[in-house]
Formats: structure tokens, C-alpha cells, sequence
């Protein structure tokens, strides 16, 4: 690996290098705490920045800034009116799931989305689906996100791709196993705060190399005219507005990896803080890396397949219109936002494993495990996971863009309305739960694999409303669930 | 401060707000769709420019993500109140 430009490595080793220090720093912190807990949850204590960043930087991965501005770079502003939804993303999830959820997780000391869902509805088969499901489909989003952050760290210093995987793929996994959920928390904060400069010094730039805004807005009027009109004069119908709306919008507030940040906050003045700042970041990422992307077009004058496809723009953006010394600064934005989702998803799989299945089991049988075997348990499972999705990436799935938004749609359909109906609704019941979840994410997987869809509707429209329709009639044909269990979840007194 | 402590409240006080709040949110949502819709799809037909930006353009991206603030704002700092968690874990 001695072709690269190493002033381009230079930077993103401090950075991978002050990841690692907070991951240690953190570990020698909590020594002597509950190690569960801290380790799951990081002691339910962030506060609202830290809550709002890390909430920001799980879900913007780096298709959100390599992908998405590609394709703001060959649509237009359809793109960002389409993208602009994620601002619900932040203020949707902890509005609607914040408060309950701590709530509940307090009562019942649960420290994952599964164990929430397995009190609800009484049923060890449910946790256990639902802790399969989230192993699986996390598995499929980080593999894409290794695999794009190498692809585009390789693009742009110089080095291979096996060089750029290793040197940040397997850091996140190393740090992420030592320090635990509040170490993901803080080192996200970091990713977030990289990511906002990221995109102000492209932008600056890109500005710079194209001749200023004037120029390169008055160029476009005349040689892209479909990028000011919102159909993108038919690369943008309105299925994709539509599908977007529930996939990046409505539908993440199920997400798993977003609704366990509901758990780990330490009280409501937070959570409020949490609201408002992610809001701001969220729609500041999202319009300033799209609007970077059409702005490109004054440093490339072609079209997206003369350099490669829309996955290359911003790569290529970065290495024509950055001096040489500041491309390793540049890539550290859509790295952080990689490494960042890498992150929280890792330790969500792995608390599934080790929490929702290990130890559920463990103690349901009367089996002792020692707090020194539960550490062990914990580093080594998040390792391992780390490690397998680290040795997939090595050999890159094709389609690896179309993988992401599968797993998103799949996460989606499994937990939406068990989540949603299963925490506001009564009536809601164990064999409505778990019709919703299996059967919905069946035929969502389903519907994928043979390429059905309706009205050419993401196959999402299809997932989502099959969960509804068996959740609905699980509930009303099984049992009502119990007083003891309703008492808790819809308290009286 | 007017918002309430909520060291006072029952449980089923807490839960009721709570679920008072996530309703705000969803009526919150359904605002925030159909100013996305009016500023984009509703505006797309005039021939306004602003810095060299179709109106519909503006108003559907900085229009939107200023509106979402405005709405984040509202909901955390009027129509939340702050509850107290329980666990031992509140300040």
C-alpha cells in the first residue's frame, strides 16, 4: 500500500487513533459499574447533544454521502425535496418513542428494544425472532457500510481497498467492542461534529473550483434544465417520493438501533434538547451534502457514467476541487458517517445476542453467569460480529447499495406496528405481534426476492401494510393479553 | 419554570401525557407533510426565482427543514413536559 497519497492518511489515522483513546478512556471509566448496563446502554446517563448526535450520526450512513448527493448530482433538487424528509427522523422517534420507552425500560430494568417487546407480549419465541431479525438484517447495513466506506476511501487516496477496510473497518469494530454503548455514543458525537465540517469544507470548494455560486447555478439553467423541475423530467416519479416518505421518513422511528436511544437518556430535559438538535443537524447534513452534490457540476462537467456512476461523484468531486493536503480531512466526513453506523448497529447485535438470548436463557434455567463472563461474553460477541461482517466486505456482495435499503425495509416491516401498536394500543396481543413480525418480514423477503411489486411501489408499501393487516387480525382472533402485563404498559393509578 | 415537574404525577398520569405527546407528534408529522407538499409539488407551477433557486426548490428544501425546526421547537419546549423517569436514574 505505498502508491496512496499519504498526506490523505494522515488525517484519518489521528482521527481512527483519537477513536480508539475515547473507546479506552471510557472503558477505564465505567470499571466497577454494572457492566450490562453501562455496556448496552452506557447507564442510561447521555445527555441531550450527545443523544441528538448520536441518534443523527447512526442514521446517516455513507449512502447518505456518497449515494444520495451522486444522485442529487443527476436529478436535480427533485433529490433533496425527496431527501429533505429524514428532518422527521430525529423528532418523530424520540417524540413518539422517547419518553415511553424510558418509561418503561425503567419499570422493568430492560436494557434493549427486545426486552421491552418481550415484556409486552409475554413470549420467549417473539424476543427471540426479533433479536434474528435485527442480527441479520444489521449484518446486511453494515457490510454495506464497510464496503462503501472502502470503496470510497480507496477511490480517493490512492490505496486499495483492503488497506481502507482494515484501517477503519476493523478500528470501529476494536473500539466499539472495548468501550461499549457509551463509547459508540461519544465517538458518534465526534462522527456527527466531523461530518457538519466534512461537508462546509466540500462545499467551500467545490464553490471555489466551479468559479462561485452565480456561475455554476447560471450554467446549469442552461445545460441541466431538468434538475430545477421536481418530476426531473421523469427521473423522479412519484413513487420514489412516495416510497421514501415511509422507508427514510415515517417508518424509521422503528428502527431498533434509534429506538434503544430512547432507553439510554438520563431525563426528559434531554431528551426535549435531543429533539431540537437533531432536528437542525439532520436537515443541515441532508441539504448541505445534496446541495454539494448538484454544485459538483462545476468541477464535473459530465454526467454521472463519465466517472463511473453516481457512487463516484463525490469521490471525485473531493480529489478535483480539494487541494491535495485537505482530501484527508475531506474523507473523514462520509467515513465518520460510515464508522458511525457501524457502531450503533454493533452493539445492538450484539446486546441481542448476549442480553435478549444468552442471558434470558441463562437465567431462565437458573444457570449462574458471573459478571467476569458476561464482560467476556459481551467484547467477544460484538468482536465477532464485527469480524464476520469485516470478512464478508473483503469480498464485496455486488449490489451492495440495493442490500442496504433491503435490510432498512426489513428492520422497518418487522418492528414498525409491534412497536407502534404493541406500546399504544391495548388490544394489541402476543399472536398479533407475532403474525406482524414473521409473516410481514416473510413476505417483504418475499416480495424482494422474486422483484413483485405494486404500482412499481418499493417492495416496503407491500411489507408494511401485510404487518398491519396480520396484526390486526392476530389481535382480534388471540388472546387478550394479560392484566398483570396491561397494568404495566397502560397503568391505571 | 412553566413546564411541570411531574415529581407528583402517578404512573398513569405519566403514561397519559406521554401519550398525549407522542399524538402531538403524529399531528406534528401530518403538519409537516402537507407544508412539504404545498411548498414543493403546490408552488412548482410559479415562475419565481430566489439566488438563482426555483421557488419550489427553496421553499421544499430550507422551507421544509426550517419548518421541521419550528415544529421540533414547539413540540420540546410548549407541548412536552419535562417527567420524571424513575429508576434513580433522574437529576
Amino acid at each position: 500500500m505505498n502508491e496512496g497519497n499519504l498526506s490523505a492518511l494522515l488525517p484519518l489515522i489521528f482521527f481512527m487513533a483519537v477513536m480508539v483513546g475515547i473507546s479506552i478512556f471510557v472503558r477505564h471509566k465505567q470499571a466497577g459499574k454494572n457492566f450490562v448496563s453501562n455496556y448496552f446502554i452506557g447507564n442510561r446517563e447521555l445527555g441531550g447533544f450527545v443523544l441528538a448526535m448520536t441518534t443523527v450520526a447512526t442514521y446517516s450512513s455513507v449512502s447518505s454521502f456518497v449515494g444520495g448527493p451522486g444522485m442529487a448530482f443527476q436529478v436535480g433538487f427533485g433529490w433533496i425535496y425527496m431527501a429533505v424528509v429524514q428532518v422527521t427522523a430525529i423528532f418523530l422517534v424520540l417524540g413518539i418513542f422517547g419518553k415511553r420507552v424510558a418509561l418503561l425500560a425503567r419499570k422493568l430494568n430492560a436494557v434493549t428494544v427486545v426486552d421491552i417487546i418481550r415484556a409486552r407480549f409475554q413470549s420467549d419465541f417473539l424476543a427471540a425472532v426479533a433479536a434474528f431479525v435485527i442480527v441479520l438484517f444489521f449484518c446486511g447495513t453494515m457490510t454495506a457500510q464497510f464496503v462503501g466506506g472502502a470503496k470510497l476511501f480507496s477511490a480517493v487516496t490512492g490505496y486499495s481497498y483492503e488497506a481502507g477496510l482494515i484501517l477503519f473497518g476493523l478500528v470501529v469494530v476494536v473500539y466499539t467492542s472495548i468501550g461499549g454503548f457509551r463509547a459508540v455514543a461519544l465517538t458518534d458525537t465526534c462522527c456527527a461534529l466531523i461530518m457538519m465540517v466534512g461537508i462546509v469544507l466540500l462545499l467551500h470548494y467545490v464553490l471555489e473550483a466551479g468559479g462561485g455560486y452565480s456561475q455554476i447555478m447560471t450554467t446549469l439553467e442552461i445545460n441541466n434544465p431538468e434538475i430545477f423541475e421536481p418530476f426531473s423530467f421523469g427521473n423522479m416519479p412519484w413513487t420514489i417520493y412516495f416510497t421514501q416518505w415511509l422507508l427514510v421518513g415515517i417508518c424509521t422511528i422503528a428502527l431498533p438501533q434509534s429506538v434503544v436511544r430512547g432507553i439510554s437518556y438520563k431525563n426528559t430535559q434531554g431528551l426535549h434538547q435531543a429533539m431540537l438538535i437533531g432536528t437542525v443537524v439532520v436537515g443541515f447534513m441532508n441539504i448541505g451534502i445534496n446541495f454539494t452534490g448538484i454544485l459538483a457540476h462545476g468541477v464535473l462537467p459530465g454526467s454521472a457514467a463519465d466517472y463511473g456512476g453516481v457512487d463516484n461523484i463525490i469521490p471525485t468531486a473531493i480529489v478535483k476541487a480539494m487541494p491535495p493536503e485537505l482530501v484527508g480531512l475531506a474523507i473523514i466526513g462520509p467515513l465518520a458517517a460510515s464508522i458511525s453506523t457501524i457502531s450503533g448497529l454493533l452493539i445492538v447485535a450484539s446486546s441481542a445476542i448476549i442480553k435478549d438470548v444468552y442471558l434470558h436463557y441463562a437465567e431462565k434455567n437458573n444457570h449462574v453467569v458471573t459478571p467476569a463472563r458476561v464482560k467476556i461474553l459481551s467484547i467477544a460477541a460484538t468482536a465477532i460480529i464485527g469480524a464476520a461482517v469485516f470478512v464478508i466486505a473483503l469480498t464485496p456482495p455486488s449490489l451492495i447499495w440495493l442490500i442496504n435499503m433491503f435490510a432498512f425495509g426489513g428492520l422497518e416491516t418487522a418492528f414498525f406496528w409491534t412497536l407502534l401498536l404493541g406500546l399504544f394500543w391495548k388490544k394489541a396481543n402476543r399472536l398479533g405481534a407475532m403474525l406482524s413480525m414473521t409473516g410481514g418480514t416473510i413476505i417483504y423477503c418475499a416480495t424482494q426476492a422474486a422483484g413483485f411489486k405494486i404500482l412499481n411501489l418499493h417492495q416496503i408499501t407491500i411489507g408494511i401494510s401485510c404487518s398491519l393487516i396480520l396484526f390486526l387480525i392476530g389481535s382480534y382472533i388471540g388472546k387478550r393479553s394479560d392484566d398483570a402485563t396491561l397494568e404495566i404498559f397502560f397503568p391505571k393509578n | 419554570m412553566k413546564k411541570n415537574s411531574g415529581a407528583s404525577m402517578s404512573d398513569a398520569q405519566k403514561f397519559s401525557l406521554v401519550k398525549r405527546e407522542a399524538i402531538y407528534t403524529g399531528l406534528a408529522l401530518v403538519g409537516l407533510i402537507i407544508f412539504w407538499l404545498i411548498a414543493g409539488f403546490g408552488t412548482a407551477s410559479l415562475d419565481v426565482k430566489i439566488f438563482h433557486l426555483p421557488l419550489w426548490a427553496l421553499l421544499g428544501s430550507i422551507g421544509v427543514w426550517f419548518f421541521a425546526i419550528i415544529i421540533s421547537a414547539i413540540l420540546s419546549k410548549v407541548l412536552f413536559k419535562d417527567v420524571e423517569l424513575g429508576g434513580g436514574e433522574d437529576e
